[in-house]
């Protein structure tokens, strides 16, 4: 994960450009900044076109146990090494005694083996692919939802409070956000997948979704934490804060009712692009076995099972690299659509993967 | 990504303290090339240029533990004794190396003499004393080399090993005679294989006590080590000193066709398999991998490669001390459940299905298979026992296919009905980790077992006795502890092997099948793959020490 902790230049923009402009043809007036958002969005064909996308992928993990049971007629982790399959008159090994897998099949077993076998446990690639994306963006968007409630609650807290609140904060996530994020999460995958974690009343076992989900949730933090903190930085000081101290609201009601609502489209954007990166972490993390455990799949383990076979069997790593890329990319196009529609004065650039940038010089 | 299936289990098994591993071999056709080692159709000399896919444990004869450690040094640390140049059956024969023959046992087995032949030199030119023998053995002992436990037998010994200080009370030398005698606690049946290990291969008094890796010590063999460079690579030449003297003292012993080797390290086997196919390299000690295999051996088998068996095991264990697999039907169960033909596929035919404790090529091996695979069986008998706890954890390390066995095995139990978890440790710290009491849910797991040497003693005394059961670096899994076997397992260590001491060997293995504290499921296969340069049919592979230097030779 490369992380530009250079801010981008904002380009001045003058009074004027403050203004949300309306799309041509939609008339501003009588509409809610959320519709205004929406026609902007489905203007962006492309966006639309990767949500779709995301959309069908997410549909396709979710049919994983239709094809299961009814298809290929197998589970996940079932091997099959010393089975033969009968096509027409012709009898196939699942695994040859050379320890070579099958290579897709396509629909001539009848959708078994439609990507062939996954190694030399034989089991079916194509229930693996379909049950390994349930877990890929499980734990991707899991993650995603725990960083940036996190991510609110400490930019709100510190952005709000500000003194010594915001010192201890702050500097914490500089501290997390200055380790080597990818080598710490990879020793401390290694390290919990071995004895699960205890903290407390809470146990989690060692094989647990629960351990890759946490450690990559932690260790994104500050990359939405910090961006938050400046936005609320400058939000309050608006008018509307100061006037609802004035009302009387507490703290509390401030942070949550008055800035937070301010804070939805910033929120939105960050959440859909952490899905992506925070997927990638979760490929990466179980390419070098630190994520999610076997048996069970995830796209980056499989990845990493097809790596061995790569000369042979090439497909065994392409197909689930394929299915990263194509959900990392609809995520991240979709991702910049919502800020563009959200957002059109582009305070806040941020590509996920290649770094989230706090805005420099929010003053709205 | 890719590590070699040896280094991992060798060095993880070397962690094992009493009586650890190593070694690997034996094969099927014996005869191939003698002896002698003298050259075949070949030309003399040339130098030859091979690959290793990691640098050896240690490049000193005192502390190496590892497969790579002993075919990289067989041929330079000739110990009292050695074993024959030969591949299978009859490379498992002690024969005298630096000893004029082999010892003289007396005093009811308890004392062994041997005499020094005269006029040995070291690689330096130093005359080879008596007196070195127990100075190399003190300096194993004193760095604490993964061998010194097999020497503890030696009288005064282990209390050497506790206070390093002063000598070893069972060891005496004459070095004007040559007179070499060892005094142990008890008789033993094995102390002329440890005699042959190189761990007990005599180096120069004032040697430092320390790791030499990077600066190996003068040798008494053919060749010496002229660099090294851990991580790297190392370099051999002739030993001056060898044609001159010890050559004439050991006539037997062969003097190695070429001139001298240069090893490369090149830690990634598919480009080690690139560039023996191209000819940039001559040999390459470690086997293809997993991917490449059945092509390079549809490819090359008979011309430049071959396969080559070895004495070892692999097994799941189950922990007898614990439910459920503390009754003999479930584990009965499991090893019908555990299909040795699966698992030869998950090998890539590098395993051959075996069912029973002593490997092929092991002096008492007798084929038999107890629990012919049967799935419905299984479940049957699992149901029949009725455990109480269903709830287990299976455990195997990271090494490729070692994980997917596990898998496997995890999967098979599930499918009997058992409830699993399945617990996958890096491999460099697998045997620590399994072999700590204190592990929490050591229920069932995967292993191997690679001899040390060519003595059914050594699969039943580490692995299945009851004194073998240590609170960490145990090396009995199972934890299975039944008195009479184990004292039948010490009476047996005592005696020399012979005809009558092989099938009680025989009989042992099949008793302990009968308890089932393992699901063995097969013994491995390696490889020996060279360039169209070298002559293949005169290599020779040791069952303990692989491919020995002096048998490879260029083509014409």
């Amino acid at each position: 994960m490369a992380i530009d902790p250079q801010p981008e230049a904002v380009t001045a923009e003058g009074p004027g450009a403050d203004f949300p402009s309306a799309p041509a043809g939609v008339s501003a007036e009588g509409h809610g900044p959320w519709y205004l958002a929406f026609k902007r969005f489905t203007r962006n064909r492309v966006a639309v076109a990767f949500l779709g996308l995301f959309i069908l992928i997410v549909v396709f993990v979710l049919a994983a146990p239709l094809w299961a049971d009814h298809v290929a007629h197998t589970g996940p982790n079932k091997t099959h090494t010393l089975e033969k399959l009968h096509v027409g008159d012709e009898v196939r090994e699942v695994v040859t005694p050379e320890g070579r897998p099958i290579g897709p099949q396509w629909f001539e077993a009848d959708g078994k083996f439609f990507l062939g076998a996954d190694s030399r446990l034989g089991r079916d690639e194509m229930v693996r692919l379909m049950y390994g994306g349930r877990t890929s963006l499980l734990v991707g968007i899991g993650s995603a939802l725990i960083t940036t409630a996190m991510a609110i609650l400490l930019g709100l807290l510190s952005g709000y409070f500000r003194g010594w609140v915001d010192t201890v904060i702050a500097r914490t996530l500089d501290v997390l956000w200055s380790l080597p994020v990818f080598l710490v999460g990879l020793a401390l995958g290694v390290a919990l997948a071995v004895g699960g974690l205890k903290i407390g009343p809470l146990e989690i076992a060692g094989g647990s979704l629960w351990i890759p989900v946490i450690v990559i949730s932690v260790f994104t933090v500050p990359y939405i934490a910090r961006p938050i903190r400046g936005e609320v930085l400058a939000l309050s000081e608006k008018e509307f804060v100061e006037a609802a101290i004035a009302q009387g609201a507490g703290p509390l009601r401030v942070m949550f009712s008055e800035i937070l609502p301010n804070l939805a489209s910033t929120v939105i954007v960050f959440f859909t692009l952490t899905i992506a990166n925070n997927m990638l972490f979760e490929a990466g993390l179980s390419f070098l076995g630190a994520g999610v455990q076997p048996p069970n799949s995830s796209w980056g383990t499989m990845i990493s099972i097809g790596e061995e076979l790569l000369t042979t069997q090439p497909l065994l790593a392409i197909i689930p690299g394929v299915m990263i890329l194509l959900t990392v990319l609809s995520l991240n196009i979709v991702g910049d659509g919502l800020r563009d529609a959200l957002d059109p004065r582009s305070k806040i650039r941020l590509e996920a993967h290649a770094g989230m940038v706090e805005p420099k010089g929010s003053s709205v | 990504m890719k590590k070699l299936y040896l280094i991992a289990t060798v060095i993880g098994l070397a962690a094992l303290s009493s009586v650890a591993l190593v070694a690997c071999g034996g094969s099927d056709n014996s005869s191939s090339s003698g002896s002698s080692g003298n050259s075949g159709d070949g030309k003399e000399g040339g130098i030859l240029n091979a690959t290793y896919a990691s640098f050896p444990d240690y490049m000193d004869p005192a502390l190496s533990y590892t497969a790579e450690g002993w075919t990289a040094m067989g041929e330079v640390y000739i110990p009292l004794l050695t074993y024959k140049h030969a591949e299978g059956a009859e490379g498992s024969i002690v024969e005298p190396g630096l000893a004029k023959e082999m010892p003289k046992i007396s005093n009811g087995g308890k004392t062994y003499t041997l005499f020094l032949r005269p006029g040995l030199k070291y690689s330096d030119g130093t005359p080879v004393k008596a007196s070195d023998v127990p100075y190399s053995i003190k300096r194993m002992i004193a760095l604490s080399s993964g061998g010194s436990p097999f020497y503890y037998k030696i009288v005064g010994a282990e209390k050497y090993a506790e206070t390093k200080k002063g000598d070893i009370p069972g060891i005496k030398t004459n070095d004007k005679t040559g007179e070499v005698s060892f005094t142990l606690e008890k008789p033993s049946g094995t102390f002329t294989n440890e005699l042959a290990l190189m761990f007990a291969a005599p180096v120069p008094t004032g040697t430092p006590i320390e790791d030499e890796s990077a600066n190996p010590p003068p040798g008494t063999g053919p060749y010496t080590i002229t660099k090294s460079q851990p991580g790297k690579g190392w370099e051999y030449a002739r030993n001056p000193y060898w044609a001159k003297d010890n050559s004439k003292a050991m006539p037997d012993y062969p003097t190695g066709i070429i001139d001298g080797a240069k090893i490369t390290v090149i830690r990634n086997p598919q480009s080690q398999v690139n560039d023996i196919e191209q000819g940039k390299y001559d040999w390459m000690q470690n086997p293809p991998p997993a991917d490449r295999y059945t092509e390079v051996k549809e490819k090359y088998e008979g011309s430049q490669f071959k396969v080559q068996s070895t004495i070892s095991t692999y097994y799941f264990w189950m922990n007898t001390t614990k439910p459920p697999f503390n009754d003999v039907k479930v584990r009965q169960a499991v090893n019908y459940a555990v299909d040795p033909a699966a698992l030869e596929r998950i090998y890539s035919g590098q395993i051959k299905g075996t069912h029973q404790i002593l490997p092929p090529g092991m002096p008492g091996y007798e084929k038999f298979d107890l629990y012919p695979h049967s799935m419905a069986k299984a479940k049957e008998m699992l149901k029949e026992a009725n455990p109480s706890d269903l709830d287990i954890t299976v455990w195997t390390d990271t090494e490729s296919p070692n994980n997917e066995a596990g898998e496997y095995y995890e999967g098979v139990l599930k499918e009997m009905g058992f409830n699993t978890k399945l617990k996958i440790i890096n491999a460099d710290n697998y045997f620590t980790v399994i072999g700590n009491q204190t592990t929490p849910d050591l229920d069932t797991g995967w292993s191997d077992w690679f001899e040390d040497y060519p003595h059914p003693n050594d699969f039943f005394q580490p692995l299945l006795s009851g004194e073998s059961i240590l609170p960490t670096n145990n090396g009995n899994f199972a934890n299975i502890d039944e008195p009479a076997l184990n004292k039948e397992i010490a009476d047996l260590g005592e005696e020399q092997l012979g005809p009558e001491q092989e099938s009680a060997y025989s009989a042992l293995d099949k008793k302990y099948m009968e308890l089932a504290p393992w699901a063995p499921y097969g013994t491995r296969t390696l490889s020996t793959f060279v360039s169209s340069d070298i002559n293949l049919e005169n290599i020779i592979y040791n069952p303990t020490f692989f491919e020995y230097l002096t048998s490879f030779e260029f083509n014409e």
